[in-house]
């Protein structure tokens, strides 16, 4: 066969975020502890997940925020090679300066059209001491940040879910509330195997007819029961759960597990 | 015949596979492509690609893209005829792009509306949508059936004086210069961004179409058009590759098998693009110009090949001859007394010299027998 015409083919470059609350908060009661256990448990979910759809390069990097904001890890590392730095917890909590940063990484370059939409996740126990909503409209302001898939997980009753459901930006789809390590685990497992399986989907590559749907990747119905019984998703996103998820799993619908709050 | 004599010869190869990730998940390939040619006259040439959405509401895509394939060359086909010897570029500007879409959007939903009614939707199309999609999807197609049958739609005519391109949705279309220089006639669409598209099956779709007439002349013209769906271009790691996927086919094109070589080898090129990059199915439809492409003939002496040129006054003969080639009833020596007759006589048979106006076969005398140069060409488009 003849050479084929053109340059290095390659999987569409799918981006997932870790946006992580390192104040000086998350120190009380282990939570920092029990954030770094949870999304390094998840990591091998994320890597078996990848491998489902050769057609989609996972992407992984993490941002933390405390006084002000940094590159935890600042690559964007193939999910195969990525491995979880732990967290230290101390300072403010500088969640705008955060999204600052995301968004920076959002535009057109070094992002390029044609990734598939990113995956952000943010985590927090608090209150944002900077300005949130400027963080927030710097984001919004980049196509990439309005595609983007944002999950919001709360730790803890401090924290303020009115500014986590405007990062989310859809009133269906609301901060997923983790009481207990066991429920966080469970978020964070959630986030980074069945969104991260519908954001690499060939449904999330397929066309979609501009402005037919509230999100143009499928996000699972059945986010993960909390195990405190606080609110969780109201399932109401664009598709169902991915099919496959085990009983009693972090994805289960049926999961009612309870476990007194920790936080 | 005197209206084909100038014409410009376009040649088209297409092909299109289904996607990696649709082998994978049991579905359709939902692209189509089409290309009309008018065996009698030539031209136009009309060229069209369509991309059926994947998204589980438009689960009836492949139908649609078939359509907007069809639709598409039917009405710009008709347009152009209706304007045939008195095109008005600047009427065809101003006018095809208010008229073509709107026709064409008009005109396909004529097309679902009538396969749906001949077809209603089934209870199990609808079970397969609920269980790959949201809770209101079902609701979301009832209320504006279009969306199962949602498709872009990429389209090309190639006239004597011009090229015409119209577009919905995302796909790409290149240029290619003799040179090898690529780029793009329509403009950006920045609305065409994380798999949402501008859409056939969308309200107000007709406001969506990008146009334009581009006009072309013996100095300036397109060398190759290249026609994709988004499958292909996604496929490389960035735009540049393929862009550098046409030259290289402009490159091969040039070669003296090079229609055989693309057309032989181009669905193996979009199964490895589509297993290797996006996994969505891809179609590509590659026109172009062989006489641009055409290298110079080399004369090797080593070919032991043995020339002589004669110029001479034409022959009685040559006379007759050039009065059958261009439909003279009577062609006399006085008539043609300006003319100045080259004859290439070569040994190496079917070797013509480029610089011959009227190609003749091997002879030994200047009595020959000739031969239109484009009856080659018509043996080569039978392989098309």
């Amino acid at each position: 066969m003849i050479k084929r015409p053109g340059g290095e083919l390659a999987s569409r470059p799918l981006h997932f975020i870790w946006i992580a609350d390192s104040s000086g908060s998350m120190e009380q009661d282990g939570k920092i502890q029990s954030l770094n256990t949870a999304i390094r448990e998840a990591v091998p979910h994320m890597k078996k997940v990848a491998e489902d759809n050769p057609n989609a390069q996972v992407l992984v990097r993490a941002v933390k925020f405390s006084n002000g904001a940094q590159w935890h890890i600042s690559q964007p590392t193939p999910v195969a090679d990525f491995g979880w730095t732990d967290l230290n917890a101390e300072g403010e909590t500088d969640m705008g300066k955060a999204l600052e940063l995301v968004a920076e990484q959002l535009k057109m370059p070094p992002m390029s059209d044609r990734a598939l939409p990113p995956v952000l996740v943010l985590v927090s126990d608090g209150q944002p001491t900077d300005d949130f909503d400027a963080g927030l409209k710097s984001l919004m302001e980049q196509p990439w940040g309005k595609k983007a898939v944002r999950i919001a997980i709360s730790i803890g009753k401090d924290v303020d879910n009115e500014v986590l459901q405007k990062f989310i930006g859809n009133s269906e789809l609301k901060p997923l509330a983790a009481n207990s390590p066991e429920a966080l685990v469970r978020h964070i497992k959630w986030a980074s195997t069945a969104v991260l399986k519908s954001a690499s989907s060939p449904a999330a590559g397929a066309e979609v007819p501009a402005g037919t749907d509230t999100a143009n990747v499928p996000i699972p119905t059945a986010a993960p029961a909390d195990a405190g019984g606080a609110a969780a998703t109201t399932g109401t996103a664009t598709t169902t759960a991915p099919t496959g998820t085990p009983a009693g799993s972090p994805g289960d619908p049926n999961d009612q597990n309870t476990v007194d709050d920790v936080w | 015949m005197s209206e084909n004599k100038n014409q410009i010869e376009w040649r088209v190869i297409s092909e299109t596979v289904p996607g990696a990730s649709h082998l994978r998940a049991g579905t359709p390939n939902q692209d189509s492509i089409l290309f009309v040619r008018e065996s009698s006259r030539g031209l136009p040439i009309l060229v069209s690609t369509a991309d059926g959405h994947g998204s589980p509401k438009c689960f009836r895509s492949d139908f649609g893209s078939q359509f907007a394939v069809k639709k598409s060359a039917q009405i710009v086909g008709e347009f152009l005829d209706e304007r045939r010897g008195r095109f008005d570029l600047a009427e065809i500007e101003s006018k095809g792009k208010e008229y073509l879409p709107k026709e064409f959007v008009k005109k396909w939903r004529k097309t679902v509306e009538y396969h749906l009614k001949n077809n209603p939707f089934t209870e199990e199309e609808f079970k397969k949508l609920e269980e790959k999609s949201s809770a209101d999807a079902r609701k979301l197609v009832e209320e504006n059936p279009l969306l199962a049958y949602g498709t872009t739609s990429l389209t090309v005519a190639m006239e004597e004086e011009f090229v015409l391109y119209l577009q919905l949705g995302d796909g790409d279309i290149l240029n290619a210069t003799v040179a090898g220089e690529v780029t793009k006639p329509l403009s950006e669409d920045a609305r065409l961004l994380a798999n949402e598209t501008t859409s056939m099956c969308l309200p107000k779709a007709e406001n969506d179409f990008r146009f334009f007439v581009q006009k072309i002349s013996a100095e300036a013209s397109p060398a190759m058009i290249l026609l994709s769906t988004d499958g292909y271009l996604n496929s490389f790691s960035n735009e540049a590759g393929f862009f550098q996927a046409a030259t290289d086919i402009l490159e091969m094109l040039r070669a003296e098998n090079g229609f055989s070589d693309v057309s032989d080898n181009l669905k193996a090129w979009l199964e490895e693009a589509t297993k290797m990059g996006s996994g969505d199915d891809c179609a590509v439809a590659i026109v172009y110009r062989p006489d641009l492409l055409k290298k110079p003939e080399k004369i090797e002496q080593s070919e032991k090949i043995e020339t002589t040129t004669i110029e001479m006054p034409p022959s009685k003969e040559t006379s007759q001859a050039i009065a059958a080639l261009t439909d003279s009833e009577t062609v006399t020596p006085e008539d043609l007394e300006d003319v100045t007759v080259t004859i290439t006589i070569k040994k190496d048979k079917n070797k013509i010299s480029k610089s011959s106006s009227v190609a003749l076969a091997e002879t030994d005398s200047a009595s020959s027998k000739l031969k239109n140069a484009s009856d080659n060409k018509t043996e080569e488009n039978g392989t098309e």
